[in-house]
């Protein structure tokens, strides 16, 4: 236990680096990901192939091996990235490939009716999209957006493989300085289990919230 | 046949039998009708314990169903192997068929046989034959219930029924569900079986049926039988006002 | 850029490409029966059961697979159990996949209509009958495209055994890395295969939801 306090600091810093990573890697991906569903809206042709590629190559391959592209083989093309900062890249092109597909989904949630009724009534495109199409959209992604978040949260874990100082990492040297793996381990994922479960619940009661705040503004004026 | 006593149910806080007394004689076709949410549909489950009711009685041929006078004098639950046996002489139809969509006509009528009545595989398969030809449907026989029609899926659900020459047969609106060209081949096979003298307690709107083929017909509103007697009376000479009422309604909306 | 790194390795690759279908493959059949038992508990009438199967699934959802592997692999090694690697990383997908293989039977089941089950207790059948006649064999084609997509994050989820030196794609596309010094070739190639592999499953998957709108099934 006495070790606990001793590595204290540096599993703090740990705790620190996998927040940023998660936050910084989720609202990248999050605007990167509503981007490209927009540009998709527009239907160009040449442009949706190239999304279409981009998406398939970031759901099809495994993470790993992406942040091993971005960290291992950057250099090669010119990008040199520090561990963190691809970690970091690597979260949010992985998370954003799946966000444009929840965004994608959003929309074509938003019931045909209701921009019909915009139509009708003379409002102008950007207002339909404003009022109409972007709440029910929002509406609908909010559960898939909340359980990707929480899906690359776990997900930075993985950046400990990269050498990315954030938790996992520190208690594996930890670990291995004191010989105490299994303790170690064990108590990484008691922390992982209820951080999950905490923001799961945290989730789905924002969830809720967001969906009747969106529904309400969403309604008819 | 069907001996009912004071049945009481409630799902929660919210009653729906408030003590209904019926009974059913052998060979009588009986129908239940009645306004929505009247209790109806419930009150014909409890017959086969599908739904558990809370007092009172029902009995098939004398016999408690779903409850056994435990040698203390008090009521327990009914063992669940003398439930199967029990419900295995009751036949059942549903609204929507209730057919098991992985099986054909004639797997759908012969699976009981084999896994309730325990016959063996070509004794099942030519007793549902028999009663899928008795229902009509013989040259379906290797169909699945996603290419037949409502009324055609509705006749393989009585096959089935029938197959287990059940001692009577339950009806929960047999043709709601069905579109209005289809009703008739349904009541077709209803009538035929009465005509055979089986017993038959029919959950219904469709009053044509209750009129010319029930010897009796039962009113129920809010959890309680309000008039019964044969059609003549029921239809045409019933005090009770909320049974004119419903009767009204209906004339109204099929008279043109 | 040199793609002749990547012809050289090709059989290689290959070979290692086989050794992570074979480790996927194991991982989600383990599974599969794991989370059938799960899924068993989660629905059953016993509430000890029933939650014993929620923690399972929320503690097996919830812990990143990573730290599941390092901790069944220290876990054996800490009492002494001298497993090769290999069954600590099967073990580990299988244990993982299961969670989520109970989450999607449970939907399945859910999904068939209750008036199938009510038929069957009307005409007398026994509870072991109605599961295995009438539940199962509707819950299982319900499933079959979601197992499918599970397959899939299986198989990407993989390529963490590479740490505990399982000789599959990513394992493999590090030590080309690290023998031939062309990192972004490598990974490429590694990334090429799993891409492959990854789109003939999701064309399996487009088949299955297809044929299984057939006779029979909703």
């Amino acid at each position: 236990m006495s070790l606990f306090w001793h590595y204290a600091p540096s599993l703090l810093s740990g705790f620190g680096v996998t927040i940023l990573c998660w936050a910084a890697g989720g609202a990248l991906g999050l605007m990167l990901g509503f981007a490209i569903a927009l540009i998709r809206r527009l239907r160009l042709a040449p442009v949706n192939g190239l999304i279409r590629v981009f998406i398939e190559i970031f759901r099809g391959t495994p993470f790993l091996v992406q942040l091993f592209l971005l960290y291992a083989g950057g250099p090669s093309i010119g990008l040199r990235l520090s561990a963190t900062a691809a970690g970091i890249l690597g979260l949010a092109l992985y998370s954003s490939a799946y966000f444009a597909e929840i965004f994608r989904a959003g929309f074509a949630a938003v019931p045909a009716g209701q921009i019909e009724a915009a139509v009708s009534v003379g409002m102008a495109p950007i207002d339909t999209m404003m009022r109409v199409m972007l709440p029910g959209a929002l509406i609908a992604a909010v559960p898939s957006i909340v359980n990707m978040l929480i899906i690359l949260s776990k997900e930075t874990v993985v950046l400990s493989i990269i050498t990315v100082p954030e938790l996992m990492y520190q208690v594996q040297t930890m670990a291995a300085e004191t010989f105490t793996a299994f303790d170690a381990i064990f108590g990484m994922a008691v922390f992982y289990w209820l951080l999950v479960e905490v923001v799961s619940r945290a989730g789905a009661r924002i969830e809720a919230r967001v969906t009747a705040y969106l529904a309400h503004q969403g309604a008819p004026a | 046949m069907i001996e009912l006593a004071k049945v009481m149910k409630s799902f929660g806080a919210h009653p729906v039998l408030r003590g209904v007394d019926l009974s059913v004689q052998r060979s009588e076709v009986v129908c239940l009708i009645g306004p929505s949410g009247s209790g109806k549909s419930t009150l014909l489950r409890c017959v086969n314990f599908l739904e558990p009711y809370d007092s009172g009685e029902i009995r098939i041929d004398g016999r408690l169903i779903g409850y056994e006078d435990k040698r203390d004098g008090t009521r327990g639950r009914m063992r669940t192997r003398t439930l199967r046996e029990m419900r295995r002489e009751i036949g059942m139809v549903f609204q929507h068929f209730n057919l098991w969509p992985h099986m054909t006509a004639l797997g759908n009528v012969a699976e009981p046989l084999r896994r309730v009545r325990g016959l063996a595989m070509r004794e099942a398969a030519d007793r549902a034959m028999a009663m899928l030809t008795r229902v009509g449907l013989a040259a379906k026989a290797g169909a699945y219930p996603s290419r037949l029609s409502g009324g055609q899926q509705q006749r393989v659900a009585i096959a089935r029924a029938l197959a287990m020459q059940p001692r009577l047969m339950l009806f929960d609106e047999p043709t709601s569900a069905l579109d209005p060209e289809l009703v008739g081949e349904v009541l077709e096979v209803m009538k035929s079986l009465a005509a055979e003298g089986m017993t038959m307690l029919v959950v219904t709107h469709e009053m044509g049926f209750a009129a010319h083929v029930a010897g009796r017909i039962a009113f129920i509103d809010e959890g309680r039988i309000i008039d019964e007697g044969p059609p003549a009376h029921v239809f045409h000479e019933s005090a009770e006002p909320r049974v004119r009422q419903f009767l009204q309604t209906y004339h109204d909306r099929n008279a043109f | 850029m040199k793609p002749e790194v990547i012809l050289h390795s090709f059989g290689y690759l290959t070979r290692a490409a086989g050794a992570t279908i074979a480790v996927s493959f194991a991982g989600i059949v383990l599974g599969f029966a794991i989370g059938s038992a799960i899924c068993a508990a989660r629905v059953s009438r016993r509430p000890w059961l029933r939650r014993a199967g929620a923690v399972y699934v929320s503690v097996f959802r919830g812990v990143p697979l990573l730290v599941q592997l390092l901790f069944i692999y220290y876990f054996l090694a800490e009492y002494g159990i001298d497993v090769p690697a290999i069954v600590a990383a099967v073990g580990a997908l299988a244990l993982s996949s299961a969670a989520y293989q109970a989450e999607i039977l449970r939907g399945a089941l859910n999904a068939v209509p209750r008036g199938q089950g009510e038929a069957a207790t009307a005409l007398g059948f026994s509870g072991l009958d109605i599961w295995r006649r009438i539940l199962m064999p509707q819950a299982l084609r319900i499933s079959t495209p979601p197992l499918i997509s599970e397959f899939i994050l299986l198989l990407k989820a993989s390529s963490l055994v590479s740490v505990v030196g399982i000789a599959e794609l990513t394992r493999v596309s590090m030590n080309i890395a690290s023998e031939t010094y062309r990192p972004l070739e490598a990974y490429l190639a590694g990334g090429l295969f799993y891409l492959a592999i990854n789109l003939c499953l999701a064309a399996l998957g487009a088949l299955a939801e297809r044929r299984l709108g057939a006779p029979g099934a909703r």
